[in-house]
């Protein structure tokens, strides 16, 4: 072979592996870290974008991003007053009250569901193993009693304290959590956990995909996140008929209840708007990372130049042109960068099951795309690595770096 | 009007390094003529300017002042139609072989040819290190081979191309007597049945005897042209 780059690079392999590892790392950390930003965020637009529903109904004085809200919020009558008013262009309405509690570590967004419409919020999907939380439990018993001591029926409630409440063998509030969230917290069917200062029994076990990690009974979340009032939801989905333009749909319902109505479909730009700056700071990370990388490889390129004087000389005294040793220098970029990126994206995707792996929650995205992103990149990096070192190849004086020899 | 017999005219060549009261004049004035098929030895004491001289033959460094003509055309001092006759009109033979040191033997000869934009010589060049008796090593790098194996591949590089002028910097003088002589040898025999035209720079009474004209040098001068 008398390819000179690839010779050597292969004559100085450790030089040549380090110089590609250097890229590597670097590519593995731009895919990764774009994977795992971007695939956190997709994750949870996936799951909302799974609800078998077509539009989000929230309150407008939340402005137009309604990405990060939870609590009491809307009233529940509006589920009534839309389906009445707009009952042939929507086929249901679906009120769910969302609260963040702390499980296996982290926060998860607990979402309050009425036990019939459940099924929406999965798009049908059942459960993989237990069953849904009880309305008619004992806790929600309690709860009945007390909303029908409110009424007119003047009836008194059951006699439950909030101890017995917290007691673990009580069978009062209850859970079903994503398969996820069972893996990550080592969770298990009748277990009982601790959380927001209750005790759950875990009931069931959701498919990973589903709308939130954690399900309850719509009453109890209202009941224990919205100050006991029971008449409030965080937000509706709205599903409409079929073939209904969703936009003038909006439009109506927006104009019935006057609240913010957006296409479910929005819920993903939602996020990117309220948590994109992240992405600003990932990146620049990353094109520190890249430009270290790079700095690796132009400061081993300018040391192979002044090592090789003798030959770039040897070269220059046959006739080699600029363009020849440039094309030289070059090469031998592009050929250490296409080591290290084939390693970069191999580390990768090694790097996202390692992290899936110790974080179950954690969701590492490596798409063709940003695949494709960072080998421009390591392309241009290679390229304008090589400028400086190829320039001094060039500029290499055939008498001094021969009569030096 | 360059004379068809001559492959190599230099008239009133000059050149000097460094500025100031530092500055150093290497050739002063040096007139020199080589025919086509001759076989020249350059001698002189250390310092005389053999190499320069060699340099300023070889196309890696232009004159100062004087013109040189080669193969009947006037050396421009730069641009493309140098390097199109540095590429295909020279061939040099360094003191130390100068050999790539991550390239086998043959990959050495192809890489110059590739810098020369020749291709398909593949044939040729077996031959050539068949006749330098070097075909053994031909897939060996620098390393694994002999120094008087080195040298007569560095013979085989120069050649390759099939310059009109072979260009040799002291050759022996990284040999031991053994591999000084058989490379001496070789040139002689090149001469002889090539008519190859060399130019060797030595200070070597022994290497010059080979040659067919010797000329010395002194103080940037040839003395006895």
């Amino acid at each position: 072979m008398d390819y000179l780059p690839l010779a050597n690079i292969l004559h100085h392999k450790l030089r040549s592996v380090l110089s590609a590892l250097g890229i590597g790392i670097g590519v593995c950390m731009f895919i990764t870290l774009a994977g795992l930003s971007r695939g956190s965020l997709g994750e949870i637009a996936d799951r909302w974008e799974s609800v078998d529903a077509d539009l989000i109904v929230f309150p407008r004085g939340w402005g137009e991003n309604a990405s990060d809200k939870s609590g009491s919020a809307l009233p529940d009558r509006f589920a009534e007053r839309i389906a009445a008013a707009h009952g042939r262009i929507v086929r249901r309405v679906i009120p769910v009250f969302t609260w963040q509690f702390k499980l296996a570590g982290q926060d998860q967004t607990a979402v309050g569901v009425d036990s019939d419409q459940w099924g929406y919020l999965t798009s049908g999907r059942k459960l993989s193993s237990g069953r849904l939380a009880d309305p008619q439990g004992r806790f929600g018993r309690w709860l009945n009693e007390k909303l029908l001591t409110a009424g007119t029926q003047g009836d008194q409630p059951l006699e439950l304290t909030e101890q017995d409440l917290s007691d673990p063998n009580h069978d009062g509030l209850e859970l079903v959590i994503d398969s996820r969230l069972a893996r990550a917290g080592g969770y298990r069917l009748g277990q009982v956990v601790e959380a927001a200062n209750h005790h759950w029994t875990i009931v069931g076990i959701a498919p990973a995909g589903v709308m939130a990690r954690v399900f309850m009974p719509r009453p109890t979340a209202q009941y224990l996140f919205g100050n006991g009032d029971v008449t409030k939801s965080t937000l509706m989905f709205v599903k409409l008929a079929d073939g209904v333009d969703v936009g003038p749909a909006a439009r109506a319902i927006a104009a019935t209840t006057g609240q913010e109505v957006v296409p479910l479909t929005r819920y993903r730009g939602m996020l990117l708007e309220k948590f994109g700056i992240m992405f600003v700071y990932v990146d620049a990370v990353n094109v520190i990372a890249m430009v270290i990388a790079f700095l690796f490889i132009m400061i081993t390129l300018y040391t192979m130049v002044l090592q090789r004087t003798r030959e770039i000389a040897i070269l220059k005294s046959c006739g080699a042109s600029d363009f020849f040793l440039l094309r030289q220098v070059l090469a031998e970029s592009l050929l250490l960068t296409g080591a290290g990126t084939a390693a970069g994206v191999a580390l990768s995707f090694l790097a996202g099951w390692i992290i899936q792996a110790a974080r179950p929650l954690l969701t590492v995205t490596i798409t063709g795309h940003w695949i494709a992103v960072a080998a421009w990149v390591a392309l241009a990096g290679a390229v304008a690595a090589a400028g400086y070192p190829a320039w001094r190849a060039t500029r290499v004086d055939v008498v001094e770096a021969l009569t030096l020899e | 009007m360059a004379d068809e017999e001559n492959i190599l005219a230099a008239r009133g060549l000059e050149k000097s390094y460094g500025s100031g009261p530092a500055r150093v004049h290497v050739l002063r004035g040096l007139d020199l003529t080589v025919r086509r098929g001759e076989f020249l030895a350059v001698m002189g004491p250390s310092g005389c300017g053999k190499s320069t001289l060699l340099h300023i033959l070889g196309l890696v460094t232009p004159p100062d002042a004087g013109t040189l003509e080669l193969c009947g055309r006037v050396v421009p001092r730069g641009g493309g139609e140098l390097q199109r006759m540095r590429q295909r009109n020279v061939g040099t033979v360094f003191q130390r072989f100068n050999l790539l040191g991550v390239l086998t033997a043959e990959h050495n000869v192809a890489i110059s040819l590739r810098v020369r934009g020749l291709a398909g010589t593949d044939g040729r060049v077996r031959r050539l290190f068949e006749e330098m008796g070097v075909e053994h090593v031909m897939r060996r790098k620098p390393g694994q081979m002999s120094i008087g194996e080195q040298q007569r591949v560095a013979v085989v590089r120069a050649l390759a191309h099939e310059p009109d002028l072979l260009l040799a910097d002291e050759p022996t003088g990284n040999l031991d007597s053994d591999n000084a002589e058989r490379l001496l040898a070789l040139f002689a025999e090149l001469h002889h049945s090539r008519r190859q035209t060399i130019v060797m720079i030595t200070h070597s009474a022994e290497a010059a005897s080979v040659a067919r004209r010797v000329v010395h040098m002194r103080d940037g001068k040839l003395i006895d042209a």
